[in-house]
C-alpha cells in the first residue's frame, strides 16, 4: 500500500430515521448509505455511479460533513473527521469543497458574483479587502469568466456560466478534495463538454482530488481514474475505469453499462434490460439487495448478503458468483 | 417514398412576452411517415418542444400562437382546425407522452379514472367496457397486477411505472402518431432502457409512427430512422440517422457529435467543444443563428440567413459552406 490516502472511508453508514405514528418514534430507518468503504489518493478522481436513490449524494454529503454519519469513519489526511463538531470542522471545510448539480439553486440570487466568491475568503479570514478582490478576479479568470462578472447577479448568467461560478467558489480556498455532485447533468450537451474540460484542467493545475458523483456513465468514465458502482446504499463493484467498462463482473454493473444508449447507429445492440424498479432502502431485500432483479440469482443470494472481495488487484466486487480474474 | 403521415411546412410559432413578441419556431419543415421513428434533437430553447406543442395545438394560451405555416395530418391542416375538431384528433389519432410523468398525470384521480377518461371520450364504450379495455392496455405496457393499479393514485407508483401509465394513456385509442417529448429524460438509465424498448415494441404492434424529441444523441442513434437537428428555432440539418452520424454536414451537428464523451474516448482527454452559447430569442442575429459559435464562419454568414439545401433525397442542410467544410 502506498502512503496515506487523502481520504479514507471505512464502514460508513448514514441511516435516516423514518418517524411514524402518533409519537413520531423512529421505528424504521432509511439505510441511505450502508457500510461503505473506499480511498481517494491525492490528485485522483473516484467516480461514483448509481441510479436515483442509491445513496450517492448522501455519501457525498457525509464526506463534506453536511451530514453527521450514523457510524463508520472518515479519515482526511489521517485525521478522523466523522464525529467532529462544527468548530473543529472549520479547517477541514477549507480542504473539502463541493460543486452542486443545480447552479441556480446553489448560488444566492441576491448576492453579486463578487460577493459569492468572496464569502468563503471572509469566513476563513483570508487577506484584506484588496487581496480578496484580487483573488476573486483571479478565480473568474481561472474559470473563464470576464472580470466584469463580479458586479453581476447569478440570474444574468446562462446555466453553463453559473456552473463556472459554482466551480470558482469551490476552488476559492485551494481545497484538496472537491465533491462534484452531478455537476453537468443540468447542462446541455455542447456546454457539458466545456465544463468537463474545465474540471479536468483544474485538476491538473491544482492537483485536486475529485469524488465525481453522476448517473451518466460515459461522463463518469471520461473524468475518473477509478469507479465505484452503488446500488441501494452499498458499493457493489469498484475498480479502474477500464476494468469496470470492459470487464464488468457484477450483474448490476453489466446491465447498467448495457443500458447506455450508444451514439452510433451502426451499433444497435440488444440491451440486457433489468426488470423491475429499485426497491426501497427503508425495507431492503434480505440477502443481496440486487437479488430480486438479478438475472443470475442463486439460492444463497436470497438470504446471505455478499461482501466486497478482490477479483484482481484493482478490481473489487460484491457478489456470490465465481469470477475469473 | 411513402406518403407522409404528418407534413410540417414552414411552421412559425410566436409567443407574446413582457419584452415583446418572440419567435420560438421559425420556418420549420419536416415530415413523419407512417410507421417510422423521426427524432428531433436540439438543446434547451431550440424550439423542439414548442414544435410538438404546436402540432398538438397545446400551446400556452393566449401567449402562444401559430403565426404561419401548415401542419398537414392525414390531409387536414391541424393549424386551422377548430377546438372541437382538434379535440377529436388529440389523444385519438395523435397521442403524446411528456417528459415528467408526475405532472402529466392528475394527482387526485386514480389511474383507472384517467385511463378510462380518454377511452370514454373517443370511443362508444360503456364504463365497464372501458375499464376492461384499460386493464388490457396496462397489461400491454407491462404494469404488473393492473386490476390493483387501476384503483391507485399516481404517487403510489415509481417514476418508471408512471411513465408506463402515461404511455398507456397516449396509446389507449391506438393512434397513428405518437409524439414523445423527452420521454426518458427524467428516468434512470436502466428504466430508460425499459421504456424505450416498450415504445419500440408497441410501435411495432400498432404500426404507429413516433416523433421522438430528445437531447440525447445516444437515444437518437438507437431508436430513430430519420433525424431533424434544430438550433435556435430553425432546422439546421435533417437526414437519415446514418447520414447524420456518419457524414454530418452542418458545423453544429458536427460539433455536437464531437463533444459527447463516449465509453471509447480516452479518459481525461480534452473533449472538443462548441464555444460560446445559443443566442437569446430576443436578440437573434440577422444571419445564420450559429454564426457566433461557428468555427467556419465567414462575413456573409452574418449578413443573411442560409436557406435549406438538398444534398440528396433525404439529407438537407442549412449552411452556406457545407460543401467546403
Amino acid at each position: 500500500m502506498s502512503a496515506t490516502p487523502l481520504l479514507r472511508v471505512r464502514d460508513l453508514s448514514m441511516h435516516f430515521p423514518v418517524r411514524e405514528g402518533v409519537l413520531l418514534r423512529a421505528s424504521r430507518f432509511n439505510r441511505a448509505v450502508d457500510n461503505v468503504s473506499f480511498d481517494i489518493q491525492p490528485g485522483e478522481t473516484l467516480g461514483l455511479v448509481g441510479e436515483s436513490g442509491c445513496g450517492k449524494s448522501t455519501l457525498g454529503r457525509c464526506i463534506t460533513r453536511l451530514y453527521r454519519p450514523t457510524s463508520g469513519s472518515i479519515e482526511f489526511e489521517g485525521n478522523e473527521i466523522s464525529k467532529l463538531g462544527q468548530r473543529d470542522l472549520l479547517p477541514y471545510r477549507r480542504d473539502i469543497q463541493m460543486i452542486f448539480q443545480d447552479p441556480m439553486e446553489s448560488l444566492n440570487s441576491r448576492h453579486t458574483v463578487g460577493d459569492i466568491l468572496e464569502e468563503p475568503l471572509i469566513i476563513h479570514n483570508i487577506g484584506d479587502r484588496a487581496a480578496r478582490k484580487k483573488r476573486v478576479l483571479e478565480l473568474l479568470d481561472i474559470v473563464g469568466l470576464p472580470s466584469r462578472s463580479m458586479s453581476r447577479y447569478p440570474f444574468e448568467f446562462s446555466g453553463g456560466q453559473r456552473q463556472r461560478i459554482g466551480i470558482a467558489r469551490s476552488i476559492a480556498l485551494n481545497p484538496k478534495l472537491v465533491i462534484c455532485d452531478e455537476p453537468v447533468s443540468a447542462l446541455d450537451v455542447s456546454i457539458q463538454s466545456q465544463i468537463l474540460n474545465l474540471l479536468v484542467s483544474l485538476q491538473r493545475e491544482f492537483n485536486l482530488s475529485y469524488l465525481f458523483i453522476a448517473h451518466d456513465l460515459a461522463v463518469v468514465k471520461h473524468v475518473s481514474d477509478r469507479i465505484a458502482i452503488m446500488y441501494l446504499g452499498k458499493i457493489v463493484e469498484s475498480g479502474d475505469g477500464h476494468d469496470i467498462y470492459r470487464h464488468p463482473k457484477h450483474p448490476y454493473t453489466t446491465s447498467l453499462i448495457s443500458s447506455i444508449p450508444i451514439p452510433d447507429p451502426h451499433r444497435r445492440v440488444d440491451h440486457q434490460i433489468i426488470r423491475g424498479d429499485v426497491p426501497s432502502p427503508i425495507n431492503p431485500p434480505a440477502g443481496c439487495s440486487f437479488h430480486p432483479r438479478c438475472p443470475r440469482v442463486m439460492d444463497q443470494c436470497r438470504h446471505k448478503p455478499p461482501s466486497l472481495r478482490e477479483v484482481s488487484e484493482t478490481h473489487d466486487v460484491s457478489c456470490h458468483l465465481e469470477f475469473e480474474s | 417514398m411513402k406518403e407522409a403521415l404528418l407534413e410540417v411546412d414552414s411552421l412559425v410559432t410566436e409567443f407574446d412576452t413582457d419584452e415583446g413578441r418572440v419567435r420560438a419556431v421559425d420556418g420549420v419543415s419536416f415530415s413523419v411517415r407512417p410507421g417510422e421513428t423521426l427524432g428531433i434533437v436540439g438543446e434547451s430553447g431550440c424550439g423542439k418542444s414548442v414544435t410538438a406543442l404546436s402540432i398538438m395545438r397545446l400551446l400556452p394560451q393566449p401567449a402562444g400562437q401559430i403565426a404561419g405555416g401548415s401542419l398537414l395530418f392525414e390531409g387536414r391542416d391541424l393549424a386551422r382546425l377548430t377546438i372541437p375538431e382538434m379535440e377529436s384528433i388529440r389523444g385519438n389519432q395523435i397521442g403524446m407522452v411528456f417528459q415528467e410523468p408526475m405532472t402529466a398525470l392528475n394527482p387526485v384521480h386514480t389511474i383507472g379514472r384517467q385511463l378510462t377518461e380518454v377511452l370514454l371520450l373517443h370511443k362508444p364504450l360503456s364504463t365497464a367496457e372501458a375499464m376492461a379495455e384499460a386493464i388490457t392496455i396496462l397489461n400491454q405496457v407491462g404494469i404488473p397486477s393492473p386490476e390493483v393499479r387501476m384503483g391507485e393514485y399516481p404517487h403510489q407508483l415509481s417514476g418508471g411505472m408512471r411513465q408506463r401509465v402515461v404511455i398507456a394513456m397516449a396509446l389507449a385509442c391506438k393512434p397513428s402518431l405518437l409524439i414523445a417529448d423527452e420521454p426518458t429524460t427524467a428516468l434512470d438509465v436502466t428504466i430508460q432502457a425499459q421504456i424505450l424498448e416498450l415504445i419500440r415494441q408497441l410501435q411495432h404492434e400498432l404500426a404507429m409512427a413516433v416523433m421522438l424529441i430528445t437531447h440525447d444523441l445516444g437515444v437518437i442513434a438507437e431508436t430513430c430512422d430519420r433525424v431533424v437537428v434544430m438550433y435556435a428555432g430553425k432546422v439546421v440539418e435533417a437526414g437519415t440517422v446514418k447520414q447524420l452520424f456518419d457524414e454530418p454536414k452542418h458545423p453544429y451537428t458536427k460539433g455536437l457529435l464531437a463533444s459527447i464523451p463516449t465509453l471509447d474516448t480516452p479518459p481525461k482527454s480534452r473533449l472538443s467543444v462548441i464555444e460560446g452559447m445559443v443566442p437569446g430569442l430576443m436578440d437573434l442575429p440577422t444571419g445564420c443563428r450559429f454564426a457566433n459559435r461557428c468555427p467556419h464562419v465567414k462575413s456573409y454568414c452574418e449578413e443573411d440567413s442560409p436557406t435549406t439545401e438538398r444534398i440528396d433525397e433525404e439529407h438537407r442542410v442549412a449552411c452556406y459552406r457545407w460543401e467546403e467544410i
